[in-house]
């Protein structure tokens, strides 16, 4: 054992940086410590933002794509969401992602997260390449594009994978305000 | 023995397209400067935030309503108050899409500079909750039916499942109605089911069944974003009942409540956006009826030029104008201006013979999703000899974000979701006595038909309608012209090959009056009065055998008519088909024990039957 835990390679930043983070049987889980060596991607979402809850199926269809080559997680950061609330929620929106509770804001702080939905993508390292908008089906609240025209989340995590620099950092999301902050 | 034929079963066709309408419900208040406002002080919920959430959100923002979470308390706001600054301050919130003009609507949603100016300054101050004792008393709302319990509610028959992603929908249900006698009603609320997700929903009459053709299996309701609807006769047809999130449904006031005749289907058009999880979308509507007959009936003037539509890619400010001279002195009741995602921004103005110009509506940053029929809070008198007119801007370009295309494309008029429509509905009241309300109806209806054809000469409702409007005071020459020409738009049109047939038949051209008539059975097997026609066409050309076959075809269609009956009887007569003859005439006569013809001509077969003398 000691030496497995010895074996992972040193990243960035520290474990306090998630503090809070727990699954919904209220167990501490480290995102950026479980699968060393893959890419893990934040997809910040709440149970009651519809424009969240719209990019349920792009969510759930993005990280299929990438199963086995990036880590997903759905993270949920309102604290006053309870843990059957959030089941209830996946269940109705089909979401089949690992699901992580961020009551503190230690993942919102570290992803930079503003609204939901937000995703966020991380280096194998612990360092955050991009954070922002899945993609710009929204431009603004109540203003949404038939379609998308950019893919901001999918070309940020493709690169991410293949080791490539992105083009981009940050594209600010549409969506709602997270509660301020506690 | 002649037999003789029934005067000729004519439906007309008129056509309305109405879509998507929707309103506010809510009464407007007058305000006055809170004290913070006037006082720089601090601003806190409870003195100035409350207030304005009761009026302006709280109505959608509550468990059931459509908005997404509930803005009932100080807990439910403080929590967005970042969020509510920012929207109240883009004015995306609460949806109110008229600028602010000289008239006014009923319902106005439209925050002050004022108000949004202390939503901005609660939020940076943290959202202080402020002094109990200044709070306001929560709102009350009605549970369930707005308007109390409905006198009858209708479901829908099959629920509708709505994706849960991908773009709008458009669903539509029909609801048939089973009311024996004529019931009159005053105000329709419609429950759109998982509010949720349905942007608005309005009802429209449906008295011929004509959207029952559109549904695949009776009762599956149908796809489209516009209702095309049939009618009768000149049924003013001017009753908008819509649904929009927080919206209390109107009520006709007395005397302008909507005919309901026995049989008639309402038809729900619902603008639906998928939520992210499948939906099941089950509407019903409720009915407030009235005893007091409709002795008002405002009608709707449109005015549109859809054909005009023909934006390139990339234009920006596509213009489309279209203008009508009123001429009857009528009052303005309500308004609904209807563009799809290209509208940018829809004006009406109205100039009236003295040279006075009004804005009848401006809306500068038209949103397809925040549509709806908007009611002037006092009407607005307009006399005969005004010029209305609407001018819509269009953005066709890739910088408008509801854009259907990208890359940009050619975008026409129609009604698909891509295409594009200028349409401007007024609802107008006629003044004077019941007979000069009438005349000025039916000189509006003609002026709005020969308008419309002036600019499209294809236009096929209204050439149809115009043909129908002349028939019906007895000018058949010129009903004919336009009847002709809607068939030439649409020669494999049952209903208007059915008038120019009829109307033929009419001016004694039984021979002209069969090509028609032929070209509507074969499009439209199952449509009973082309049968008829054809029949009696036949019968005047005297081919009484093929007449029969039309009249039995007639008969199959709908047994319980007493003139199809009688003059099956009739045309089998000429046949020498004496005792089948006698006993559809017997039958006719059962049903309709005063119809003359059949009993004349049963006397007539009785005494053939007898041995009496060939006349």
């Amino acid at each position: 054992m000691l030496a497995v835990l010895s074996s992972r390679p040193l990243h960035a930043q520290s474990n306090a940086s998630v503090r809070g983070v727990v699954d919904l049987q209220g167990q501490a889980v480290d995102p950026f410590h479980r699968s060393p060596g893959k890419v893990v991607v934040l997809v910040f979402v709440r149970t009651d933002c519809p424009i969240s809850n719209r990019y349920a199926p792009t969510i759930q269809e993005i990280s299929r794509r990438y199963k086995g080559r990036a880590e997903f997680y759905l993270v949920y950061p309102v604290k006053s969401e309870t843990a059957e609330e959030i089941r209830k929620h996946l269940k109705e929106y089909g979401y089949q992602l690992t699901v992580l509770r961020d009551p503190d804001y230690a993942l919102v702080k570290r992803a930079e997260t503003q609204v939901t939905p937000e995703a966020a993508v991380f280096s194998a390292d612990g360092k955050l390449l991009y954070h922002g908008r899945i993609n710009d089906w929204y431009a603004e609240f109540g203003k949404s594009r038939r379609a998308p025209t950019t893919q901001e989340l999918v070309d940020a995590v493709s690169a991410a994978i293949a080791g490539k620099p992105l083009t981009v950092a940050s594209v600010p999301a549409v969506g709602c305000f997270l509660p301020d902050r506690p | 023995m002649k037999a003789r034929h029934a005067a000729i079963a004519v439906p007309a066709i008129f056509s309305v397209m109405l879509a998507c309408l929707a309103d506010q419900g809510q009464t407007s208040t007058t305000r006055t400067r809170t004290p913070a406002e006037r006082t720089n002080g601090e601003v806190t919920f409870t003195r100035d935030i409350a207030p304005i959430v009761f009026h302006y959100c709280s109505p959608c923002h509550r468990p059931g309503e459509a908005a997404p979470f509930p803005l009932l308390n100080y807990e439910d706001t403080a929590r967005f108050a970042r969020q509510i600054a920012y929207v109240t301050e883009k004015r995306i919130m609460p949806p109110w899409l008229p600028a602010p003009g000289e008239l006014k609507f009923q319902g106005e949603m439209r925050l002050t500079d004022e108000q949004i100016t202390l939503f901005k300054r609660w939020g940076e101050a943290g959202a202080p909750r402020g002094n109990p004792a200044d709070l306001p008393p929560a709102p009350v709302f009605a549970q369930g039916w707005q308007l109390g319990k409905p006198d009858l509610i209708l479901q829908a028959r099959k629920p509708y499942l709505l994706p849960a992603g991908g773009t709008d929908n458009y669903w539509n249900f029909i609801f048939p109605t089973q009311l024996s006698g004529t019931h009159w009603v005053k105000a329709v609320e419609i429950r759109p089911g998982e509010k949720r997700v349905v942007h608005h929903a309005n009802v429209l009459i449906d008295r011929l069944h004509s959207s029952r053709r559109q549904e695949k299996q009776p009762g599956a309701g149908f796809a489209g974003m516009e209702l095309r609807i049939e009618s009768e006769t000149f049924d003013p047809d001017s009753h908008l009942f819509f649904w929009k999130p927080g919206s209390i449904p109107h009520e006709e006031p007395p005397g302008m409540a909507l005919r309901l005749n026995p049989g008639d289907d309402f038809v729900l058009n619902t603008h639906l956006q998928p939520s992210g999880k499948p939906e099941q979308i089950e509407p019903s509507i409720g009915l407030y009826f009235t005893k007091q007959p409709a002795t008002k009936f405002p009608m709707l003037l449109e005015l549109q030029n859809d054909r005009a539509l023909n934006i390139p890619p990339g234009a920006k400010d596509f213009v489309v104008t279209d203008e009508f001279t009123i001429t009857a002195d009528v009052d303005l009741l309500a308004i609904y201006p209807h563009a799809h995602y290209l509208g940018k921004e829809l004006r009406a103005t109205a100039t009236k013979p003295d040279g006075t110009a009004l804005t009848l509506i401006l809306i500068p940053h038209w949103d397809l999703n925040w549509q709806a029929v908007f009611y002037y809070e006092q009407p607005i008198f307009l006399p005969s000899g005004t010029k209305v007119a609407m001018r819509y801007v269009y953005d066709n370009s890739a910088a408008n974000i509801a854009n259907p295309f990208h890359p940009p494309q050619r975008v026409v008029g129609g009604n698909r979701t891509t295409d594009e429509m200028a349409h401007l509905w007024l609802q107008v009241l006629p003044r004077g006595t019941a007979e000069e309300q009438e005349t000025a109806r039916r000189n509006l209806q003609e002026a709005v038909a020969r308008h419309d054809i002036a600019r499209d000469l294809g236009d096929f409702a209204q050439q149809y309608n115009l043909g129908a409007m002349l028939q019906a005071r007895g000018d058949l020459g010129e009903a004919l012209e336009h009847y002709r020409a809607a068939v030439s738009v649409r020669p494999h049109d049952a209903i208007a090959n059915n008038a120019l047939g009829g109307a033929l038949l009419a001016v004694g051209e039984a021979s002209a009056a069969l090509g028609p008539l032929r070209a509507a059975v074969k499009a439209q097997p199952d449509y009973f009065p082309a049968h008829y026609n054809l029949g009696n066409a036949l019968a005047s050309l005297e081919q009484f055998r093929e007449a029969a076959e039309e009249f039995r075809k007639a008969v199959r269609l709908r047994p319980d008519d007493s003139m199809a009956q009688a003059n099956l009887g009739g045309a089998l007569a000429e046949s020498g088909e004496l005792e089948e003859a006698q006993r559809h005439l017997e039958r006719a006569i059962q049903l309709d024990p005063r119809n003359n013809v059949a009993q004349e001509n049963l006397a007539e077969v009785k005494r053939l039957r007898a041995g009496g003398p060939k006349p």
